[in-house]
């Protein structure tokens, strides 16, 4: 595999924030997800569940609903009382407006998509028309005591159901009157007196309601007469979160407890007609409270306030056993949030509201393969660097040498210069009013590049004096899409930036042209490298694909050929995460270096592919053979899984690497306090 | 007849008068003068002696107090190392040096020692707020806020610590493993302080009594 003195970094105390709410559009096959602390992400589950767009958050805004409307726009309403519309293309908020209701408990379209309905806090149901460009509000239904926490439309768009403490209510929505109102027994074993949340409601086409409330029950009323038709006693605790498949044949509720229930709509007997709900299957994937649920049209989609996604497939609903019907976790970003400087050793970690800079530790002995050395110098933490303002940061960077860092909130971006005598001073240079998705320093450290919106690149040429504008790089095919991510040549000629419209553009930073476009592959791009001595651009696509692209020649290399030709191996191409980083040894100029969460992998262009029957993980077995037989047996792809969750790796120097892990136990013990839950003999 | 009156009168004065044998001193005002300052000077003397007897009288009272609490205390050395184990940690995170935005830190003290100062004039139940800062949180959105967090948290929720449910978690397993504090270091620091400082006190205490 190559030997490395490996840094084992474990300081980076990132803490996911916890999921809040989730909306899937069928039309676009994605998934929406809005976390606490206000950002936004979209997952594309057709390319793998790649997270292909984050929203960066911002302390006064506070998510409470997320839905998507005609035709895959997407809104959000929260407890400062705004609905947000957000820009697709280019990562950013189109506009908000106020609902004047006080804070938005929940918000649903309708599911046509031409309006959209919020329940405020004073009691109000106000309904907003979706126009294209904005939306505009058009009527307030009566309003009614106590405040609305969930809402639903009946598919026919006739009628609103909603959920308040103790009440339903049904609102008819030409004439805007409360045609009904049920009130939700309150009692709960121990708690007598504790008022009855309901947390979800549902309408079917059938006109059956069901909700989901805090005395932990699932109930199905006749919408008609007002009257309960089933109650399924779930659990003792909250029942948070329900959602209701496209078919209305099974629904999924989420407890305060971590348990994910479904519930499906069966015949009473064979062969007979007469069909009710029944509760089929319970999932536990979560410690904590899932706060939201989705069904989709083959899945389970449950987050809370653990930090994870889970997306389970429905067994029935899959036809073959293959990879597509594995459960999968998402805790961590698909994006790299830590930067290197090289030859300065330090590590940048990105938080959301501030940045910390620390310098790697040093050792002095030397060691076996698998052998924990003394450090002589422990690892030092120099700076934190705070942000101003509301806004969190979106993406950061540090020049190789040390003496820069960049970083950017959705409005401003920031660089400031660092000077390391007897301590870290920082001087800060002018803000800059551009938007930015990815910072890149060159390998020089003289020129910053700064992804912008509607496929544009910046450069910016640095100084002792500030940072001057220099040129920007604009692609011919005139996209509205962002550019997302950025990779520069060590010789400081070339630039490729991929857009979020799977369009990789290369530039010539001499020249300060468009040098060539490459071809369009069908998934997004999850990392982007150009390797030192060839010039040749290296390309990890969220399906797990790999391709080298000759950026001299203009087209695909010899080795990307022959990788396309053979494939690459199923169990490479069925793992969970995609690639967030790719580096290179300059010593070995034939080595790629790249990793995902839970692998750090090498791979060597000299040795023959694998194919399916040969293992892909043989670093193991191949330690204990002979050095012929070694030889024999090895291929292209070496694989080490020891270090999990890897953030981040990146090459330091001849033969030393640094790993940035974050074990899952640091973080499941900053997590809230979850429920209690009695177990026998404890 | 009237004066007649007044000369009897006058004379009963003068009988009176002369009835102490020796007639009234003949008091020069320098004299008097002198006296009187004497006299205060006396008075504020023994006024101070007083209070100088009470604030001895205190002192002493004051070092019996000290020196009654010095015999309960620790000694010095068991208390500078309970010192340090409660610090060690905190000395860990800070000792590298930390060096905040420079405007921000700035503006941060000086806020600090402002709301100092008007607390220092208030009443206890006084509060002294920004009016910028109370515009921006909306109270509505505060009271919806807390409507979430003692639904979820509040009274009747039954909640239990993260470390005890992982801890419940290991020991249910398939694989038992021991409780979340000793399976990561980093659990349960404060407790392990906690015990540490009681184990000296306690060791110290049984020394003492032997």
């Amino acid at each position: 595999m190559g030997e490395f003195q490996v840094h084992r970094v474990r300081f980076f105390h990132l803490l996911p924030s916890g999921i809040r709410c989730m909306d899937y559009s069928g039309l676009s096959d994605r998934l929406a997800l809005a976390r606490l602390d206000g950002s936004v992400e979209l997952y594309n589950l057709a390319a793998n569940c790649f997270q292909e767009k984050v929203f960066p958050g911002n302390e006064s805004r506070s998510t409470e609903a997320i839905c998507w409307a005609a035709e895959c726009r997407l809104f959000t309403a929260g407890l400062s009382g705004d609905i947000l519309e957000y820009d697709l293309h280019n990562l950013c908020i189109k506009y908000s407006l106020n609902g004047f209701g006080g804070p938005i408990w929940s918000m649903a379209a309708n599911r046509s998509g031409t309006h959209l309905a919020i329940g405020c806090e004073d009691g109000s149901v106000k309904l907003f028309q979706v126009l294209p460009e904005k939306i505009q509000y058009e009527t307030s239904l009566d309003r009614q005591k106590g405040r609305i926490l969930s809402l639903a439309w009946h598919p026919a768009a006739s009628h609103i159901v909603t959920g308040s403490i103790d009440m339903i209510r049904v609102l008819d929505v030409k004439t805007g009157h409360a045609v009904r109102r049920i009130a939700v027994d309150r009692s709960k074993m121990g708690m007598q007196n504790r008022e009855c949340v309901v947390w979800g409601v549902a309408f079917l086409s059938s006109g059956t309601l069901v909700s989901a409330d805090s005395a932990g029950k699932v109930q199905f009323w006749d919408s008609e007469k007002g009257t309960l038709i089933q109650t399924h006693q779930v659990t003792n605790v909250d029942v948070l979160a329900l959602s209701v498949s496209q078919n209305e044949d099974s629904l999924v509720v989420g407890t305060s407890e971590g348990t994910v229930f479904q519930f499906q709509l069966v015949p009473v007997r064979t062969g007979e007609t007469a069909r009710r709900w029944v509760r089929t299957k319970p999932f536990r994937h979560h410690t904590h409270d899932v706060r939201t649920v989705v069904h989709g049209p083959s899945t389970i989609i449950s987050g809370g306030l653990d930090s994870q996604l889970v997306i389970r497939p429905l067994m029935e609903k899959v036809e073959s056993k293959t990879y597509d019907a594995a459960l999968r976790k998402f805790v961590f970003p698909h994006r790299r949030l830590v930067s290197c400087a090289q030859k300065a050793k330090l590590l940048l970690f990105q938080f959301p509201q501030y940045l910390e800079l620390w310098r790697l530790g040093k050792t002095e002995a030397v060691g076996k393969h698998d052998e924990v050395l003394p450090i002589s110098r422990s690892q030092e933490h120099l700076l934190q660097l705070k942000k101003k303002g509301p806004e969190h940061i979106c993406c950061s960077a540090i020049s190789p040498c040390g003496s820069w860092i960049s970083y950017a909130t959705p409005s401003r971006l920031y660089v400031h210069r660092l000077q390391y005598e007897n301590g870290v001073s920082i001087s800060k240079m002018p803000r800059l009013l551009y938007s930015a998705h990815q910072i890149l320093f060159s390998a020089d450290s003289t020129k910053l590049f700064v992804a912008s919106d509607r496929v544009s690149v910046h450069m910016f040429k640095l100084s002792e004096t500030g940072c001057k504008h220099v040129h920007t790089f604009q692609a011919k095919s005139g996209s509205a899409e962002a550019t997302c991510l950025l990779a520069a040549s060590a010789d400081g000629n070339w630039l490729a930036a991929a857009s979020l419209d799977l369009e990789i553009n290369v530039y010539s930073v001499k020249l300060l042209k468009h040098h060539c476009t490459l071809p369009v592959y069908k998934c997004p791009v999850t990392a982007l490298a150009i390797q030192p001595m060839s010039n040749n651009l290296i390309i990890a696509y969220s399906d797990q694909q790999l391709f080298e692209f000759s950026i001299q020649e203009k087209q695909y290399s010899t080795w990307c050929r022959k990788v396309q030709q053979h494939g690459l191996h199923r169990d490479w191409r069925e793992r969970d995460t995609p690639i967030t980083n790719i580096t290179f040894n300059p010593s070995q100029p034939a080595h790629i270096l790249l990793h995902d969460t839970y692998s750090l992998c090498i791979i060597d262009k000299t040795l023959p592919l694998p194919d399916d029957k040969t293992p892909l993980l043989n670093q193991a077995a191949l330690r204990n053979l002979s050095e012929g037989a070694r030889k024999a047996h090895s291929h292209a792809f070496k694989i080490s899984k020891k270090f999990q969750p890897l953030l981040f790796m990146e090459l330091l120097d001849e033969g030393t690497l640094v790993v940035v892990e974050r074990p899952l136990t640091d973080i499941q013990a900053q997590l809230p306090p979850p429920v209690r839950q009695k177990k026998f003999g404890t | 007849m009237a004066a007649r009156k007044r000369a009897t009168e006058k004379e009963e004065l003068q009988a009176t008068d002369s009835g102490d044998e020796d007639g009234p001193e003949e008091l020069s005002f320098r004299k008097a003068k002198e006296e009187a300052v004497e006299k205060r000077r006396l008075a504020v003397e023994s006024a101070q002696r007083e209070k100088a007897l009470l604030k001895e009288k205190r002192r002493r009272r004051e070092e019996l107090f000290k020196e009654q609490k010095k015999r309960k205390l620790l000694p010095n050395t068991v208390l500078e190392e309970i010192t340090s184990t409660a610090c060690s940690r905190a000395d860990e995170e800070h000792t590298t040096q930390e060096q905040d935005d420079v405007t921000e830190s700035e503006a941060r003290s000086s806020e600090d020692s402002e709301a100092e100062a008007v607390d220092a004039r208030l009443q206890e139940s006084y509060r002294a707020v920004q009016l910028k800062a109370w515009d921006q949180i909306s109270l509505q959105e505060q009271a919806a806020k807390d409507f979430i967090q003692s639904c979820l948290y509040g009274p009747g929720s039954n909640r239990t610590t993260v470390n005890q449910f992982f801890s419940l978690a290991n020991k249910k397993g398939t694989i038992k493993k021991p409780a979340m504090q000793f399976v990561d270091n980093t659990w349960g620091t404060e407790e392990k302080q906690k015990a540490k400082r009681f184990k000296l006190r306690r060791v110290h205490k049984q020394l003492t009594s032997f």
